[in-house]
């Protein structure tokens, strides 16, 4: 019996070696290296988004033109449902018994993704843009749909739809969105072109965010009382475009039922007040559930709506570009106010004729923008670049390209649009490519009057005029004038600058009188001006090698103290004066007496009821 | 044994004891306040589980006082009566229970439900404590020792038809009793060796592991045995036979586990084991109870901040895993003193059965303790992956009336046999 007592050390022993491994088993536990807290945290928060609205955007007076509307999602946390009444799913939302299960799937991947991914938002989207009468039904039944619960957000309204290119429109991101930021939740909206697009970072304004404590069937069990973990949303800033809606909604009109441009920039800011194609699109059919399927209709559009003609396309400038020439002669010394060069109906150099209309006698410089002599920009042409002070008619060359590139030409001219083109201004290197080493300016001789290699956009077009009216400098276009609250981030530091040509200001006079003749009788554009405004012009005509020409035209008004540029491009609208003068004139009237109607009716009714296949 | 002794006594309640006793009481009832409040509560809010718990507290301390100032010391006198009495009402509970969670272990009254496997332990211990106390009883000879077994091994039957297998595992704790009062220690080492092999086996299976080494070592081992006692004869025959019997259980074991086990209950073991990473299926509660634990890190993360617990991740957050409460909310300094608390009050019932004058007093103090030891090697074993899940309360700190009243009515029993012993 008494042996038997020291038995009871066996149990002490026992004891004590359980409560030894039960510790260093614990200890290993909670001060191993196991991030556990962190899984505990991730297991019990969750982040719900709090969407802003996105920014209302204005015209430069002040009138709405984009703003925000409230659209509703049905969401759901996947691992939540174990019972479905998919009957009563399909019959409000209207789908069918596969649509649903493959939803179901699809929402459940994208939710298993953010777990592995650790984030705190465990749900996912199961059905976007609920219609009011889905939202009331679902509203009214969420109950019954365990696992179901309905989210909001934002969507855009458009109050006017002529200004598709310039305000752009929005899309929903696939993944996380890498390009711009990690900002984007597959399924949040972000602009993809326009104004959206370009100041996505600002429109877009702040998510908020609502953590909770969530349990394991994903019940809301109270909110973190955590700054850190909350904060409301920040709606994007209000934002100012230079564009004029009136303006707009007008030019638009004029354009109906013709393929083109119209750009319109007030030359002592840069600020774009008009920014219209035609095609375009209607920008309330991209919105909601329609989004997508508007985008694929719109991308197998042949008429190519969704194309930005104003920065994308590019056109041979034809005789616009000779204010631009003539400017570069005078500054060359090989040109005067008083230089004449005759013009037997056409400039005839060897083998090459450049052919031209029939008018009156040797021209002055004046005389030649009023009839937009082409023999006489050939002579100005050769004798820019074959001034004797070069020797080498490539040296004669690379002096007229740099005077051509201080106009903006040939390279982007930095408006607030993404994708926006160059145009072609050939480099020597280019042409010697194109015509051999050997090329004389008689090979060129085409550049002189705005065809051959030489491209232009709209926009490059639209502001020559604007340097024209400022006399030799321009700001680069831009479609925003101001964002509240961000007046010192120098987000529009680049608008700020005051970029000159290298032509004196000097030699604008004769030129600008020139243009001043162009809408009056003798002149190109004869019959289309505007009583009272002085109208600087030039018409052009752009040849098309795949059908009828284009027709151009660039002007500025009044004459002194300038308030609009304009260029107006109609594809396949042959002379410059036959459809782009009277819309680019109109539109001059419209902006600078915006209270009036036109003093040219028929003209008006003309424009806008004709047609051009 | 006469009643006139037991009245005249000068010794008191051991207050060791009854201090860890209050201590845990207090440990359980602000961990379920805290598992089962809502988030942002107030700390005076409690919970309709809380409040509950309190009235089993209540339930208890009545019957503290109820033992302290009647003659129950005579209970052995009944010890048998009770024993009967157990008997039938968990094969009662058979019949006339309700089934919770697919066991068949609970009579219930409306809300209220009693699980009568909890009192059978008290019973069993009475029981044995009575029969080996009896005059000129001992633990010898082939009668008295079946007696023994049939006294804890019938309810350990009877509970496992109830499928409460986590009750009835409890019974076996009666083994380690029986050792005090004589059991040969090597019944219970080759238990213990036995054990060790089948999960040698189980993880060589698992990891795919020729089973050639095992046979190979065993083989080895019991070659170096045998060659460096070659004198003894005696030594040279237990080792070989040891050996043949090994052998045939390794092969025994891995047989089973490969053709008679079914794939989840493979899962199971391979999970217990670690041999085996799974944190969706099986092992979800187990790695959310690790979760819990670990995220209390060193210093806790504060009473009512355990997220885990609070948000129903770990199952059973106010019973059964209780502990994971305790360690995510008062981190390793809260686990330690805790673990210190229940072990202590362990070894403590381990040295006052030692200073029992009577058989029957040890015999039941070594009951209490080794039941105890064991809800404590089971339950917190499940809560760190130590042993596999298996639904045992921890006592004294999970929820229940059954459970705290249970242990109450034997704690007490015994610290008042203690109080009256010669």
């Amino acid at each position: 019996m008494e042996t038997r007592k020291n038995r009871q050390y066996v149990y002490i022993a026992l004891f004590l070696l359980i409560f030894l491994v039960y510790t260093f088993r614990i200890a290993r536990i909670q001060l191993g290296p196991v991030p556990y807290k962190k899984m505990a945290i991730n297991n019990a928060l969750n982040k719900i988004t709090l969407y802003p609205s996105r920014s209302n955007i204005f015209d430069r007076k002040g009138k709405l033109m984009v703003y925000s509307t409230q659209m509703y999602d049905l969401s759901i946390f996947p691992h939540q449902i174990t019972t479905l009444d998919t009957g009563l799913l399909c019959s409000i939302l209207e789908i069918d018994f596969p649509r649903v299960r493959f939803l179901l799937h699809d929402a459940t991947i994208r939710s298993n993704k953010r777990q592995k991914n650790n984030s705190f938002n465990k749900s996912a989207t199961f059905y976007s843009n609920l219609t009011n009468g889905q939202f009331a039904l679902l509203r009214e039944n969420i109950y019954r749909l365990k696992g179901f619960f309905i989210e909001s957000r934002t969507d855009r309204q458009f109050s006017t739809i002529s200004a598709s290119h310039a305000l752009g429109y929005l899309g929903e991101t696939k993944e996380p969105n890498a390009e711009i930021d990690d900002y984007y939740q597959a399924g949040d909206l972000l602009g993809i072109t326009g104004i959206e697009r370009y100041y996505e970072k600002q429109i877009r304004g702040i998510k908020g965010v609502k953590t909770v404590w969530q349990d394991r069937t994903y019940a809301e069990r109270g909110v973190v009382k955590d700054t850190q973990f909350n904060y409301p949303s920040v709606a994007g800033p209000d934002v100012t475009s230079s564009l004029d809606i009136d303006l707009q909604e007008y030019g638009r009109l004029l354009l109906n039922g013709k393929r083109g441009s119209v750009v319109a920039i007030e030359p002592k800011t840069g600020e774009i007040l008009a920014f219209i194609n035609n095609p375009d699109y209607d920008q309330n059919t991209m919105i909601g559930k329609e989004r997508s399927t508007t985008f694929r209709a719109l991308l197998l559009d042949p008429q190519k709506p969704l194309y930005n003609r104003a920065v994308k396309g590019t056109y041979p400038p034809g005789s616009t570009f000779k204010t631009v020439m003539a400017l570069i002669g005078m500054q060359e010394g090989v040109l005067n106010a008083t230089t004449t060069h005759g013009c037997g109906g056409g400039y005839r150099l060897g083998s090459i004729t450049v052919g031209c209309h029939a008018h009156g006698g040797p021209l002055d410089l004046r005389g030649s923008i009023r009839i937009s002599c082409n023999s006489y920009y050939c002579q100005v042409f050769r004798d820019i670049i074959d001034n004797p002070k070069y020797g080498d008619i490539k040296l004669g060359y690379a002096a007229l390209e740099k005077h051509l590139r201080s106009f903006g030409l040939g390279k982007q001219l930095g408006i607030d649009l993404l994708g926006e083109s160059k145009g072609n201004i050939p480099s020597v290197g280019q042409l010697n490519r194109r015509h051999g080493e050997r090329w004389k300016s008689s090979t060129i001789i085409s550049l002189s009057i705005g065809q051959g290699e030489i491209l232009l956009t709209p926009l490059q077009i639209c502001n020559v005029a604007a340097i024209l009216a400022n006399r030799g400098w321009y700001y680069a276009p831009h479609l925003v004038k101001k964002i509240e609250g961000y007046a010192d981030t120098g987000w529009d530091r680049k608008y700020k600058i005051r970029q000159f040509t290298t032509i004196h200001p000097l030699h604008f006079a004769t030129i600008i009188d020139g243009m001043s003749d162009v809408t009056k009788p003798g002149g190109t554009a004869n019959g289309t001006g505007i009583a009272d405004i002085e109208i600087c012009a030039k018409t052009g005509t752009a040849q098309n090698p795949h059908g009828k020409d284009h027709s151009i035209f660039m002007a500025f008004a009044p004459k002194d103290n300038p308030k609009i540029a304009i260029a107006v491009i109609v594809e396949n609208g042959g002379f410059g004066a036959t459809w782009a003068a009277p819309i680019a004139n109109l539109m001059i009237e419209k902006y600078i007496h915006p209270e009036l109607t036109t003093s040219k009716p028929e003209m008006e009714e003309r424009i806008k009821t004709s047609v051009i296949k | 044994m006469d009643i006139g002794t037991f009245d005249k006594t000068n010794n008191k309640i051991d207050s060791i004891v009854v201090f860890f006793y209050v201590c845990l009481i207090f440990i359980g009832f602000i961990s379920i306040s805290s598992a089962t409040s809502v988030v942002n509560q107030k700390l005076y809010n409690l919970s309709p589980i809380a409040v509950k718990q309190l009235i089993w507290i209540a339930g208890a301390f009545i019957i503290v006082l109820s033992i302290i100032f009647s003659n129950i010391v005579v209970i052995d006198y009944f010890a048998y009566g009770f024993y009967a009495i157990a008997i039938a009402l968990n094969i009662a509970v058979l019949f006339l229970g309700k089934e919770i969670s697919g066991a068949k272990s609970w009579f219930g009254y409306g809300g209220i439900g009693i699980q009568p496997s909890e009192f059978a332990k008290i019973a069993t211990a009475l029981a044995l404590a009575k029969f080996l106390g009896t005059y000129g009883i001992r633990f010898q000879g082939f009668k008295n020792i079946f007696i023994c077994f049939v006294i804890f091994l019938v309810p350990f039957a009877i509970i496992l038809i109830q499928n409460d297998t986590g009750s009835a595992l409890v019974f076996l704790a009666f083994f380690l009793v029986l050792y005090r009062e004589g059991l040969p220690g090597f019944i219970l080492l080759s238990a213990a060796w036995f054990l060790i092999l089948s999960i040698l086996r189980i993880m060589s299976e698992a990891s795919g592991i020729s089973s050639f080494y095992g046979y190979g070592i065993l083989l080895g081992l019991a070659s170096m045995i045998v060659l460096f006692f070659r004198k003894d004869k005696g030594i040279v025959k237990i080792t070989i036979l040891v050996a043949v019997l090994s052998s045939l259980f390794y092969t025994v074991v891995g047989t089973t586990y490969q053709q008679v086990l079914q794939p989840y209950q493979r899962d199971r073991i391979e999970l217990i084991l670690g041999l085996k990473e799974d944190n969706k299926g099986v092992g979800f509660n187990l790695q959310q109870s690790k979760i819990a634990i670990g995220a209390g890190e060193f210093w806790g993360r504060g009473y009512m901040q355990g997220s885990q617990t609070k948000m129903g991740f770990v199952p059973a957050q106010h019973t059964d895993f209780i502990f994971d409460t305790i360690g995510e909310e008062w981190g390793f300094v809260g686990t330690l003193i805790f673990l210190l608390i229940f072990f202590g009050m362990i070894l403590r019932i381990v040295i006052l059965a030692e200073r029992q004058s009577t058989v029957f007093g040890r015999v039941f103090g070594y009951s209490l303790s080794c039941v105890l030891f064991i809800h404590l090697l089971i339950n917190i074993g499940m809560t760190i992956g130590l042993t596999p899940v298996i639904g045992i309360p921890l006592p004294f700190v999970s929820y229940g009336g059954s459970s705290l009243w249970a242990f109450t009515l034997f704690l007490f029993i015994f610290l008042r046999v203690d109080q009256v012993r010669k």
